[in-house]
């Protein structure tokens, strides 16, 4: 049960403090890894919520809560990230014709959006390097993803490839 | 007898079945949060609402916390029916991907300890720190416009500095977002 409710807080938490599913993954390494999943299984959850279709930030909490506490577990995290950007709609919607984007919940997100991209550099690092393939195959896929990624090719296709290359390559 | 009213009611059953179904379509077919947004805006801008209000919806929906596609899609679902509408929306965005990722991840705890997945783990993720590192750059270009405010840079120098020194990154996060309230005026 402590699971359960630690495992919904978690998720509340990182919901309130990043604005896209993507950008939550930084934070999200931190309050998860070691605590309810292992490494291995976080890049399982990041590459698969790229690979299938769909909102990115509960597919995220699904796979994590899925594997912290079974089907449970999914539903408390999945609750969790979803109740925040719930009754802050709801909030927003009532007040809609006051809040501008100058509204202080707009310059807080300002502040906090450097922070999140170099939090998301940070962990990018700790997930290479704890990958084990720091070597040239590491560094191969690594550099031949970015530069297809920022080509605009599909991030999910490149993320797969390189999954594959791992089994066939590393026996 | 009381025909408007059962009128009524069924075309507002079949708006919440349309917005249900157009958030399930939506979902299916795109990959994530940001990239659902042109799909959404062929099915919604000016069917179920004007196109300024779309193009509000989008900008709110980068400016509040949590999930993007599933901000938008209440925002959508409200401007269409009201509150029903959220419901409707929600459902219909939360479904596809949690059920494919909760049949993702069943698969994927039996073979925990199989040598195929250590590799496949293995090779995915420098690929997976490649997309985060690119994620990471592409929101910082997008928050900071064209010009680099010598603040915004501040900002992520601090956060780093925090990072390192392994401060626990909620703290950091908040702290940053506050610097921006007090600096952003």
């Amino acid at each position: 049960m402590p699971d359960l409710l630690l495992l919904f807080w978690t998720f509340l938490k990182v919901n309130l403090l990043s604005t896209s599913g993507p950008a939550s993954v930084g934070l999200l390494h931190g309050e998860t890894v070691g605590r309810f999943i292992t490494e291995s299984q976080f890049v399982q959850a990041v590459g698969f919520s790229a690979v299938l279709p769909g909102s990115d930030a509960i597919q995220l909490a699904m796979y994590i809560g899925y594997a912290a506490a079974g089907i449970p577990g999914g539903l408390a995290a999945m609750l969790g990230s979803i109740l925040p950007p719930t009754a802050l709609i709801f909030g927003v919607v009532n007040i809609l014709h006051r809040l501008r984007r100058e509204a202080w919940v707009g310059r807080f997100v300002e502040g906090l959006t450097p922070a999140i991209s170099v939090l998301m550099l940070f962990t990018a690092w700790k997930i290479f390097e704890k990958g084990g393939q720091t070597g040239l195959f590491g560094w191969a896929i690594a550099l031949v993803s970015l530069a297809l990624m920022a080509r605009d090719f599909p991030a999910r296709i490149v993320v797969l490839v390189a999954g594959i290359l791992g089994v066939v390559l590393l026996q | 007898m009381n025909h408007p009213k059962l009128f009524a009611n069924l075309s507002r059953y079949s708006t919440w079945l349309k917005l249900f179904w157009m958030f399930l379509k939506v979902n299916l077919l795109s990959p994530s949060g940001p990239a659902s947004i042109g799909l959404l805006y062929d099915e919604a801008a000016g069917k179920l609402m004007s196109e300024e209000r779309f193009v509000e919806a989008v900008g709110f929906s980068n400016v509040l916390p949590g999930s993007e596609a599933l901000k938008l899609a209440m925002f959508v679902g409200h401007a269409a029916a009201g509150v029903p509408g959220v419901l409707a929306a929600l459902l219909g965005a939360i479904l596809p991907p949690t059920m494919m990722m909760l049949i993702v991840a069943a698969i994927l705890q039996r073979f925990q300890q199989a040598d195929w997945l250590e590799h496949f783990v293995s090779g995915m993720s420098p690929a997976v720190a490649a997309l985060m590192a690119l994620v990471g750059w592409e929101l910082f270009r997008a928050g900071t416009g064209k010009k680099i405010k010598p603040r915004i840079l501040l900002i992520a120098a601090l956060s780093a500095l925090g990072f390192w020194l392994e401060i626990p990154s909620p703290l950091v996060l908040v702290g940053a977002g506050i610097l921006g309230v007090l600096f952003f005026r």
